[in-house]
């Protein structure tokens, strides 16, 4: 398990991090969600020990990390990067070694990493000759080239194709389900809340929101009230004035009301407006949630 | 995994990166081309450089005139004889230019303007030392026991004891190493600082650093590029003394064993710092647009050290034992110290000591410049920033 405990880090006057504390267990996949500038990168530098926090501590299995620890890490920083004009599976097996590994263990994994990337045929290529997509696909082979039990990315998304997409989610999936720690983040907040079951929320350098996406999104005091009017209507809005309207189209509305509403009333009213063709109570979801707890 | 795992695996990649690559073999390829064919030049053009010189001759040729007069004139000139029958016809003979000289056997050397000052000594050496071999028969003394005729005896035994005569020679041959250590460390260090902005411009260093210390990722690039720099000046300076010896054109100094090892070792450390310093200033800079800015202190401090070493070769002084002292400077200047038998033991010592402590600690501050410097991207870095903002 991951333990990030009260991580506070400064620069001059700007505070990066204010207290950060959060978990990763092992065998769960976590989204590690955050406006620009919260702190998600400072936090997952932390870990790898680029940045050294002006307090509090990060441990892994309940000890300290060091060197040791670090060989089981696995990292996808959001600059990507690799060496261009070395070839691929020398690559790969030259960080598969960094991370300890024997040499014969190293190339295997290598070779086996590309084969399932479908690369096998480039692996006595230049990084720089692979289209950016395969580029993307060795990085990702790098941080994973070890087996790691913890497994950090920073905008594992970013730049990927729609089946880049798919198959960095299902790569995530996979090691979580073989018992790694896998945290990642991101700013696709719909493909997180389709992914993950839990997300930790950071604004300004501290948590703000951590647990499960259906707790988080039950517990928040808002929902979302849908209503469509099979007569077309306009200026809905204008009899709904008294509550807070989200959107307002001809003859559709989205309010945003306290979760102890009473909907009788409302029903009511909308009925008097013409016949309700659709209506629905819910929840934010994972993108209403997140914009509710950092203000924006 | 050890610290020193780490290290061999670093070295070894940007040793087999660079050893492979189609540049490094190419450069390396025409380095050798030049410096072979720089060497083999004299023996390729020598004899063309050679002065003609034809001599008029009246009267019988002395024996043996051609080879003692080409080696009066110190092997530069290859000379010829034309017999003339008379004193006036070698006067026209030398009008005309037909010779360059003449000897007139009743014991004359005629010359005219036109007649080369190294031509007359030439010949008027040769002729007295035939005729001193020629009267020497005549009175049974052998041409070896000539020599000692004219030896006196006695040899000049200074008292202080320290200055002999090989100082000057070894001198110089130490100053021949400074000049290699001088070209390798512009030459390498600028392959160093150019590997450490390669990694940050590639941003690979970040997942390298979530591996192992700053300070290992630097000590591993300085020892790979190092090491293959070296072994690149020891394969040309092999070729090239091969290339000499064959020619008989080298003569090893009779001190050269012991110069050499305190210039093998002292270029070893002087190699090392410079090239950790190159590190160092690479971690600062994020561009190699601004490689040579930030090696500028490095290179005034070289060419600095250079500049001591070169106004020293005809001996001690106060500027040059001073430098020997700083780390900075002694690789270049100890030597020479050492070479001229100027060096007290302490003072080697000394200087040995700071080398070592203060490349160790360059490793290490250099490594903490380098994660400072790492993370920050755009723009040069100030040291002293970088290393107040570094965190490992």
């Amino acid at each position: 398990m991951l333990e990030v405990r009260e991580l506070r880090k400064s620069y001059g006057d700007v505070t990066a991090l204010d207290g950060c504390t959060f978990d990763v267990r092992r065998g769960q996949l976590l989204g590690f969600l955050g406006p620009n500038g919260s702190g998600k990168t400072t936090t997952m530098r932390s870990v790898f020990s680029l940045v050294k926090p002006d307090a509090g501590d990060v441990r892994w299995d309940g000890s300290t990390i060091e060197a040791q620890e670090r060989l089981r890490f696995g990292y996808m920083p959001e600059q990507r990067g690799l060496y261009p004009r070395m070839k691929v599976a020398a690559q790969l097996s030259y960080f598969g070694r960094l991370h300890g590994m024997e040499k014969a263990v190293a190339i295997a994994a290598a070779e086996e990493w590309l084969e399932r990337f479908d690369l096998a045929d480039r692996a006595e290529s230049r990084l720089e000759e692979l289209s950016h997509g395969n580029q993307q696909r060795v990085q990702l082979a790098a941080a994973l080239i070890h087996d790691p039990d913890l497994l950090i990315l920073d905008e594992p998304f970013s730049g990927l194709d729609p089946i880049g997409v798919e198959s960095m989610i299902s790569i995530l999936v996979e090691r979580a389900a073989q018992g790694a720690a896998v945290v990642f983040s991101s700013h696709q907040l719909d493909l997180v809340e389709d992914l993950c079951e839990d997300v930790v929320i950071i604004a300004a350098g501290k948590v703000v929101l951590d647990g499960p996406i259906r707790e988080l999104r039950s517990r928040s005091p808002h929902r979302y009230l849908d209503i469509e009017l099979a007569t077309r209507r306009d200026n809905l809005d204008a009899s709904f004035a008294d509550f807070e309207v989200v959107e307002s189209a001809e003859g559709r509305l989205r309010l945003r009301v306290g979760n102890d509403t009473d909907l009788e009333p409302v029903v009511r009213r909308a009925a008097e407006l013409g016949r309700i063709s659709q209506f629905s109570y819910t929840p934010p979801n994972l993108s209403e949630v997140f914009r509710e707890v950092v203000g924006q | 995994m050890s610290t020193w795992a780490s290290i061999y695996l670093i070295a070894r990649r940007d040793f087999t990166e660079r050893i492979t690559s189609r540049a490094f073999q190419l450069s390396t390829g025409v380095t050798l081309l030049f410096v072979v064919g720089m060497l083999l030049l004299p023996t390729i053009f020598g004899d063309d450089d050679l002065a003609e010189w034809s001599i008029g001759v009246v009267g019988e040729t002395p024996v043996g005139l051609t080879v003692a007069v080409d080696s009066a004139s110190g092997g530069t000139a290859s000379s010829s004889v034309t017999k003339l029958d008379s004193r006036s016809d070698a006067e026209d003979a030398l009008e005309a230019g037909d010779v360059d000289i003449a000897i007139d056997t009743e014991g004359a050397v005629v010359v005219d303007d036109d007649t080369d000052d190294l031509l007359t000594t030439a010949v008027v050496n040769a002729l007295a030392s035939i005729s001193i071999a020629e009267r020497a028969d005549e009175l049974d003394i052998e041409v070896t026991e000539i020599a000692d005729l004219f030896t006196g005896g006695y040899e000049v035994e200074s008292v202080t004891g320290e200055e002999d005569e090989d100082s000057d020679e070894n001198r110089i041959f130490a100053f021949f190493a400074t000049v290699i250590l001088f070209m390798s460390i512009v030459t390498y260090g600028s392959w160093i600082l150019i590997g450490v902005i390669e990694e940050k411009t590639n941003r690979v260093v970040e997942v390298v650093l979530g591996t192992v210390r700053p300070h290992q990722l630097l000590a591993g690039k300085v020892l790979g590029i190092g090491v293959l720099g070296v072994a690149q000046v020891i394969v040309i300076g092999a070729i090239a003394v091969a290339v000499l010896l064959l020619q008989d054109a080298f003569e090893v100094p009779a001190a050269a064993g012991s110069v050499l090892a305190w210039a093998l070792l002292w270029y070893i450390l002087g190699f090392a710092f410079y090239a950790v310093a190159y590190a160092a200033a690479g971690s600062l800079v994020s561009r190699q647009e601004e490689a040579q800015n930030a090696a500028f202190p490095l290179t005034m401090m070289l060419m600095g050290a250079y500049f001591i070493a070169s106004f020293s070769i005809s001996g001690e002084n106060t500027v040059l034992r001073l430098a020997s002292l700083f780390p900075m400077f002694a690789p270049m200047t100890m030597p020479m110290r050492i070479a001229g038998g100027d060096a007290l033991p302490w003072e080697i010592a000394v200087s040995l000591a700071l080398m070592i402590i203060s490349t160790y600690a360059l490793i290490r501050f250099a490594g903490r410049v380098y994660a400072g410097g790492v993370l920050q991207s755009g723009g040069r870095i100030k040291w002293k920033e970088a290393f107040r903002t570094s965190d490992v």
